[in-house]
């Protein structure tokens, strides 16, 4: 029989391996409020409105949940089931979701994957090998939203499964406002349940105000950072090239723009800068880099390095936008930098923009993305022939 | 929506890259790849990249290098040898030149002529700052400025565009020729260009000149009175050259008349022209106006064969292998192809053959000289000259009130009479002599005017635009510092 945290961990999957994106805070204090039923459901713990207690300190045979049964004797200090899910999901959650990994692998349900992005990036992922124990969950939650009788362990699956906010995802095809009042029934026929809905809206609070500052502070520097390339991206496109001295011999102007090493280290650094960028795009929007830290400081490194290109790309070129296939070239790549930057200026600077309306920024923000999309599909490939014209001849 | 708009962007990248990859490795139109503009001349084949870079491609940078520059003296270095090169590039390949290899490599004329880079192009398509004579001649036995006084406080941007010094041709300016030339005084007007002269007073054929009754073409082109008369009054009619000899080259001069209907050309290709005058032919390819047939120009490369190397001759249909063909060099330049002012009312797409200076039936070497460059060129030193005192003895000679050889037109300039093998030509190459400029002096200006006016005259800008209409204002003083030198220092003097 599976845990409540393995059953979790199950649905929680899809079908690339990787986890549906649920808030982190949400995500710990589920797999928090799982152990918590599991022990319950193993009757060595009795939850109250008062208090958390151990009914009986003998060992389940699970490891994981032996762990924090161990954990829950040993700590006086912590006594009611809100505390201990915040204390779990502060201090336990990696290791109880890496521990109800392992149980899955070793019985074959998933397997772990290593896997390596563009040779730089690791990322794991757990594909599912059998299929039927997630489906037997999913039938589970679907009867007991369909107005079946409810078993008791089908209501605390059903509120860790609502906690993580992922019943859309899992069944895109109810309907919200047909079951919500199904599952607030639910939610409080079970204690730990609805202690974990208020748990998590509690942390969800003070995540929130936390945040609030997180995200005026990161948007405040969006905004710099993006206007910054957006001025720096129209300076390059309005300002004549810069000549260079009419005097023989070394000058910084006429190494940088007319000869062939000083070119070429310019060329591949500015290359490398735009790989490494696009490879923070692609791990954003895969969400490789989500486990590692929040989105926030990647997304303003991928705005810097956006900042460094456009750097580079006057080393490299001097403000001249070349003729022919070159200045597609610096026509495409100019577009996807301005247009990545003026994304940035309308998210960082959307808090100014009160007489603007939301859906108005959404939007602009919508046809900047696609902007910056479509620009870069014929990138690699003008930038490709760029370098092999340098050495065509 | 978005997604099949991505998708389409994608596939019409991905069909334009395989399109640019074929014409890199197969065949096809490469002029999108140019990293700028050709420079003048050159941009006549700039769609024959072999020309000047060679077949191999993605080759070593030295592999091409070597290759570039080669392709450089096949059509330069008969011109370079000529003007005695003063920095030839034997001169350079001795090991005990090494110390300057590093400083401005004379070996290379890539060191100074870098295609493709309009924003550094100078005249002479130089690509090196004009003070360039600093590299070598600033240092040690070298420095210009410790072995010559009279160069004390010159600077170096002044040695190549004051009138002085040329990096290859000093024909008319090294120093024992302007000792030569230093006395000698501005000669009488009506001065005479001796060889010219010498031209228009060579002997013409008495024994075969043809009539108008004596043409041999079809009963159309007889019908022609003007054509007809045109060719009666031609150089080709008093030297026997009937109809036939152009429109059916490939006959015998005796062929039935039947025969010569049958294979009669109304339009009768360059060829036939070039087959008879070949000094001029020669000489007419390797000028702007028919460099376009040079001979050094790169054939296009063979679709078919391209396949075959990559291995997909089997796989590509025929039609395919047809549509990727190279872009052939055209056979001649146009009007519209210029890049120096023409008339607005120039037609532009008017090739520039034998016919469109000499006409096709008249020959008239009097129009070609004047009135035909007049015809399409239109910048002030060509409109000047209307008004210019060449143009006035042009007048006086042509109505005879002078003696022959002392008018000078367009063409006693830029394509003067040049005496090869004790013959008298005039050379069809009209950039043959323009630039540098003093080229013209010893085979132009000495004829009537005095070393000094000339190098004066070369010097001032604003007087070529006005097309020598008044006295230079510009003064050269390499003569007078010659002279001081050989005073001074009478076994100084030295080239």
């Amino acid at each position: 029989m599976l845990t409540f945290t393995e059953e979790l961990l199950l649905l929680l999957g899809d079908e690339e391996g990787l986890f549906l994106p649920v808030k982190e805070h949400a995500f710990e204090c589920a797999l928090a409020g799982a152990i918590l039923m599991d022990l319950a459901f193993a009757f060595r713990i009795d939850t109250d409105l008062q208090a958390l207690v151990i009914t009986d300190p003998t060992p389940t045979g699970n490891p994981m949940l032996d762990r924090v049964l161990e954990k829950i004797s040993a700590r006086t200090d912590v006594t009611d089931t809100p505390a201990w899910i915040r204390v779990l999901a502060t201090e336990d959650a990696a290791l109880i979701r890496e521990q109800a990994l392992d149980s899955l692998i070793d019985r074959r349900f998933l397997k772990r994957q290593h896997n390596r992005f563009l040779g730089v990036f690791r990322s794991v992922c757990y594909p599912t090998l059998d299929e039927a124990p997630l489906q037997a969950v999913k039938s589970r939650i679907e009867d007991v939203v369909s107005d079946e009788i409810p078993d008791p362990r089908d209501v605390a699956l059903i509120s860790l499964v609502d906690a993580c906010q992922i019943l859309p995802d899992l069944f895109p095809e109810w309907e919200a406002k047909q079951t919500a009042s199904r599952l607030e029934l639910l939610r409080k026929m079970d204690l730990i349940g609805r202690e974990l809905t208020g748990a998590i809206s509690e942390i969800q609070d003070q995540i929130i105000r936390a945040a609030r500052a997180q995200a005026a502070c990161f948007k405040r520097s969006l905004l710099t950072l993006a206007l910054t390339a957006s001025v720096a991206i129209i300076v390059t496109l309005l300002v004549p090239s810069i000549g260079v001295p009419d005097r023989y011999g070394l000058s910084l102007p006429a190494q940088l723009w007319f000869d062939g090493s000083w070119k070429q280290f310019s060329g591949y650094l500015l290359l490398v800068l735009s790989l490494v960028g696009l490879a923070i795009a692609i791990a954003l929007k895969k969400q490789l880099l989500v486990w590692v830290s929040g989105s926030h400081r990647w997304r303003l490194s991928h705005l810097v390095l956006g900042i460094a290109c456009v750097f580079t790309l006057f080393m490299h070129t001097g403000f001249r936008l070349g003729s022919n296939l070159n200045a597609a070239l610096m026509g495409t790549y100019l577009t996807v930098l301005l247009s990545g930057a003026l994304v940035g200026v309308v998210v960082g600077g959307a808090p100014r923009f009160k007489q603007i309306s939301l859906n108005r920024i959404f939007a602009a923000r919508r046809v900047l993305i696609r902007v910056h999309a479509l620009a870069l599909c014929p990138l690699p490939a003008l930038l490709i022939v760029h370098i092999l014209t340098a050495y065509l001849y | 929506m978005f997604r099949r708009l991505m998708q389409a962007v994608l596939g019409v990248t991905l069909l334009g890259a395989a399109y640019v990859a074929v014409t890199m490795t197969v065949a096809g139109d490469r002029r999108m790849l140019l990293s700028g503009q050709t420079t003048y001349a050159h941009h006549q084949l700039e769609m024959a990249c072999e020309t000047c870079h060679g077949r191999s491609i993605f080759a070593s940078a030295m592999t091409a290098e070597k290759s570039l520059n080669k392709n450089c003296r096949k059509c330069h270095e008969d011109e370079l040898k000529a003007a005695k090169n003063s920095h030839s590039r034997k001169r350079f390949r001795n090991p005990r030149m090494a110390e300057y290899w590093n400083k401005l490599d004379a070996r290379l004329c890539t060191t100074c002529h870098v295609e493709h880079h309009p924003e550094i192009t100078r005249a002479s398509a130089v690509t090196v700052a004009m003070d360039f004579c600093v590299a070598c001649h600033s240092q040690g036995e070298q420095d210009i400025r410790t072995t010559r006084a009279s160069h004390a406080g010159l600077g170096f941007e002044t040695c190549a565009t004051a009138g002085c010094h040329n990096f290859h041709d000093n024909r008319a300016l090294f120093e024992d020729f302007l000792l030569g030339h230093a006395a000698r005084p501005e000669p009488v007007r009506p001065a005479v260009h001796v060889l010219a002269a010498r031209y228009l007073a060579r002997p013409g054929p008495t024994d075969k000149a043809l009539e108008r009754g004596d043409a041999i073409a079809p009963p159309a082109a007889l019908a022609s009175p003007d054509v007809l008369g045109h060719w009666a009054g031609s150089g080709h009619a008093q030297a026997g050259v009937n109809c036939t000899a152009c429109h059916a080259a490939d006959l015998a001069e005796d062929a039935p008349k039947a025969q010569v209907l049958t294979r009669w050309i109304d339009v009768p290709p360059m060829g036939v022209c070039m087959a008879c005058h070949k000094p001029q032919a020669k000489t007419f390819v390797m000028g702007r106006h028919g460099m376009r047939q040079h001979p050094g120009i790169a054939k296009p490369r063979d679709a078919q064969q391209g396949l075959a190397r990559l291995g997909l001759s089997r796989v590509m249909p025929g039609w395919m292998s047809h549509w990727l063909s190279d872009p052939a060099v055209p056979t001649w330049m146009t009007v519209g192809k210029a890049r120096l002012p023409m008339h607005a009312d120039a037609d532009p797409t008017m090739a520039v053959d034998c016919g469109s200076c000499h006409g096709e039936h008249n020959l008239d070497t009097v129009r070609a000289a004047v009135e035909a460059c007049a015809s399409c060129h239109d910048d002030p030193h060509t409109r000047s000259y209307f008004d210019s005192p060449h143009h006035t003895f042009w007048r006086l000679e042509q109505a005879g009130k002078a003696p022959p050889g002392s008018g000078v037109s367009c063409a006693s300039c830029h394509m003067p009479k040049l005496e090869h093998h004790r013959q008298v030509r005039t050379t069809h190459n009209q950039n043959d002599n323009l630039r540098p400029n003093e080229k013209m002096i010893r085979t132009v200006c000495l004829d009537c005017h005095s070393l000094g006016f000339s190098l004066n005259a070369l010097a001032d800008a604003g007087l070529i635009r006005k097309n020598f209409a008044v006295r230079p204002q510009i003064h050269v003083p390499s003569i007078d510092w010659a002279v001081a030198r050989s005073l001074s220092n009478p076994d100084a003097a030295e080239n």
